[in-house]
């Protein structure tokens, strides 16, 4: 056997050395992104966004390291998150338009995603691109901070057998907000008269979570309320019109309740609770925040089709039409996040018209395009045999909207967390409040609020 | 009436006022769980009936929960598994912190020694919601955000003082000669441990371990702020979706609370008798 020498042993390693180095190694893959998406209510929309992602992972060539989790956990963990500073690089949350995007803007929280909007501007609906833009305190200007996912404005749900078994038919139900509203108190006056338990109407009365905000601002807008915040972000409460307006809203609110026209609980319910109530027949009609309620009776054909009536918001007292408030579900992405540039393309493969339509599509519609093409290209959206889709449609996206003052002042969006509309009612109809004094503790608290958010 | 038919009758009265607020007690205490038992027999769209008895009572939600046949339970047994680890590690870490803590500080006797113990204790004056934030900042410091082993962290941390003050006050019961006794004999201080100090503290092992599973099995805060991911987050994280859901089906989610319920149910009747004497002699010194 040859004996290994001091020169055999250098030459060996050396021509290891060489040949590690010069092996082919892969390319570095690029780094994940991290997700964060809000859990939808049923299991289609989930699987939308995994099989959306999926694809993207694909063709890009990225891994994306997707979360779903429910929407108020999300809130409080990405407050939590951006509060230390560990943030995911992507985030969908559908109530952040509320209570996270406009204060995170205004500190300066979030990437400007201009960039990624300006790639869609044209196609994107004027009140969902109204409603991305937020005003940023440190650089003194409004900038996209969110790119418009889909959106949502308030719908009325109702059963049609308990309006038949009241004696009444649909083209009974009156056109204008206080007929439309009292009509059903009638209702449960002759169900009771029958024997039947049941509440005639489902207003979400909580001062948690967002239907009952959703809610109270449509009653405001109703009333003449919309001038409460101008665009510039000048706070016009002390405007009698306004301020009226914010009364008869909460008036017309908490008198229904107090007469039992309302469910007793309904002053805790979460966003998902009036929906439960209603499919349980607990009430006749109930104003939801998005056709959800309709969408989950799809496998039932019965329920869907014939049982359950999807409308949009009354008109108001003089006959005219209401502005519907534009709820919109935003991405946005955390400053501080790891992987910004690849979140940024993540984004902007997604909104590529054709590919939000699928996932929109794929989530049954409950939620609406922020796309005119969206609903101009794909009969799915106005299809006349269905009794839902098209309704919101209209209200969301053909009749005239408007954007919630969050995007004109972030103040909004305090109003909106501290529920301080939500707790006037709660004064009124638990505190024997006058609708007058409820409003007055309101007015001073949000003034109060809007101090401390100046727009230059 | 005589004094002792008016004491009788006195006796009747208290009786039956203690039987009539037992009853109550009894039934404010059984009623949510018999709810909880209804409902999860119950078909999804019965569930909001009005009626006390399941008008048509099935096996299927357990069915559901057991084979992860719907959407929101689909990792159901994993969730289960990590709420198991992070219980039985928290259990572990608080009983190897506890024991050898106070065993130092009682046995061993070191100086200022009480003051460790009411230092810890101090921590319980602040709430634990209260230190969510700083504890989440910590967790991503150390990159442990979405890792089980920052639930652990936490929970150890918060149950700590507590067995460290209950080791303290039970220890106290076990004689010093016992200890002066193997000393003589050539015991080691880890012998003592292993060998005297150990076993005789066996009931207050199996109370402060308990206490430490229960504490973590229950945890819903940090289990939701520091875990995120389906494959990561404990079963009450998981079963906190439920309720974003409509028409949730409350059938699925009750059998499902009622299976997480079982492990805990026979810890606790497995080794009741130890925890009742571990916990009560804990407040007496010997």
């Amino acid at each position: 056997m040859t004996r290994l020498s001091r020169r055999h042993t250098i030459a060996g390693m050396s021509a290891l050395t060489a040949a590690a180095t010069f092996k082919p190694r892969p390319a570095k893959a690029a780094e994940p992104v991290t997700v964060w998406w809000t859990q939808g209510y049923y299991e289609a929309e989930n699987q939308a966004v995994t099989d959306a992602m999926k694809a993207w992972e694909k063709t890009s060539g990225t891994k994306v390291n997707l979360t779903i989790m429910n929407g108020p956990d999300l809130i409080s963990k990405m407050i939590a998150a951006m509060q230390v500073g560990d943030v995911p690089d992507l985030v969908h949350a559908v109530t952040g338009d509320r209570f996270l995007v406009p204060r995170a803007a205004w500190d300066d929280k979030l990437v400007d995603l201009s960039d990624v909007v300006d790639t869609q501007k044209n196609e994107f609906h004027k009140t969902a691109l109204d409603s991305s833009r937020f005003y940023n305190q440190a650089l003194k200007k409004y900038s996209y901070y969110t790119v418009p996912i889909k959106c949502s404005t308030l719908m009325e749900e109702v059963w049609r057998p308990l309006i038949e078994d009241a004696g009444f038919s649909d083209n009974d139900i009156p056109k204008t907000q206080d007929a439309y509203f009292d009509f059903f108190q009638v209702v449960q006056d002759r169900l009771r008269g029958n024997g039947k338990r049941i509440y005639g109407l489902g207003y979400s009365m909580a001062t948690k979570e967002a239907d009952s905000g959703t809610l109270f601002h449509s009653f405001l807008v109703a009333y003449g309320g919309a001038g409460i915040v101008a665009p510039n972000g000048k706070l016009d409460i002390d405007d009698p019109a306004v301020r009226k307006a914010a009364m008869t809203a909460l008036d017309r609110l908490t008198g229904p309740y107090k007469k039992g026209y309302v469910p007793p609980g309904a002053i805790n319910w979460g966003d998902v609770d009036n929906n439960n109530a209603f499919f349980a027949k607990q009430i006749v009609m109930t104003p939801n925040a998005t056709i959800s309620i309709a969408v989950a009776q799809m496998e039932k054909p019965d329920q869907y089709y014939k049982q359950v009536i999807t409308q949009g918001i009354p008109n108001g007292n003089d006959g005219k039409p209401v502005l519907g408030i534009v709820s919109v579900s935003p991405c946005l992405i955390p400053k501080g996040a790891k992987n910004i540039d690849g979140a940024k393309e993540l984004l902007k493969a997604f909104i590529q018209p054709d590919n939000l339509n699928k996932y929109l599509k794929e989530t049954r519609g409950r939620f609406l395009p922020v796309m005119m093409s969206n609903v101009k290209n794909d009969p799915y959206w106005q299809d006349p045999a269905d009794p839902h889709r098209p309704v919101a449609v209209d209200f969301g996206l053909i009749r005239p909207t408007m954007p919630w003052w969050m995007a004109y002042n972030p103040a909004y969006s305090a109003v909106l967390s501290e529920q301080i509309w939500a707790q006037a009612e709660a004064n009124i109809t638990q505190k024997n409040m006058t609708p007058e004094q409820a409003t007055e503790e309101a007015v001073s608290r949000i003034k109060a609020i809007f101090e401390r958010f100046q727009i230059a | 009436m005589s004094a002792g038919s008016r004491a009788r009758a006195d006796r009747r009265l208290v009786d039956a006022g203690v039987a009539v607020i037992s009853a109550v007690l009894i039934v404010w205490t059984i009623v949510p769980l018999y709810n909880m038992v209804r409902v999860s027999l119950q078909d999804k769209d019965d569930v909001f009936s009005s009626s006390v008895f399941p008008t048509t009572s099935t096996l299927k939600a357990f069915q559901t929960a057991f084979h992860e046949s719907y959407w929101l339970l689909a990792n159901f047994w994993g969730q289960m598994a990590t709420s198991f680890y992070i219980g039985i590690t928290v259990a572990f870490l608080t009983l190897a912190i506890g024991t050898l803590t106070s065993f130092t500080i009682s046995r061993m006797r070191i100086r200022q020694g009480w003051m460790l113990t009411n230092a810890a204790l101090l921590t319980y004056m602040i709430p634990m919601s209260f230190l969510a934030i700083p504890f989440y900042s910590i967790m991503g410091k150390y990159g442990l955000t979405d890792n089980p082993l920052a639930v652990i962290a936490v929970e150890v941390t918060f149950a700590t003082p507590y067995a460290i003050f209950i080791f303290k006050q039970y220890g106290a019961s076990i004689p010093h000669e016992l200890d002066e006794a193997a000393r003589i004999d050539g015991a080691s201080p880890p012998q003592i441990f292993f060998r005297i100090y150990l076993p005789l503290m066996a009931p207050a092992l199996v109370a402060i371990g308990t206490y430490a599973l229960l504490l973590s099995w229950n945890e819903y805060l940090y289990a939701f702020l520091l875990l995120s991911s389906d494959s990561n987050i404990t079963v009450p994280v998981g079963l906190g979706k439920f309720l974003n859901s409509d028409e949730a089906p409350w059938n699925y989610l009750m059998a499902a609370a009622i299976i997480y319920a079982l492990p805990p149910m026979a810890i606790y009747y497995t080794f009741r008798r130890k925890m009742n004497s571990g916990l009560t002699m804990g407040g007496v010194k010997g």
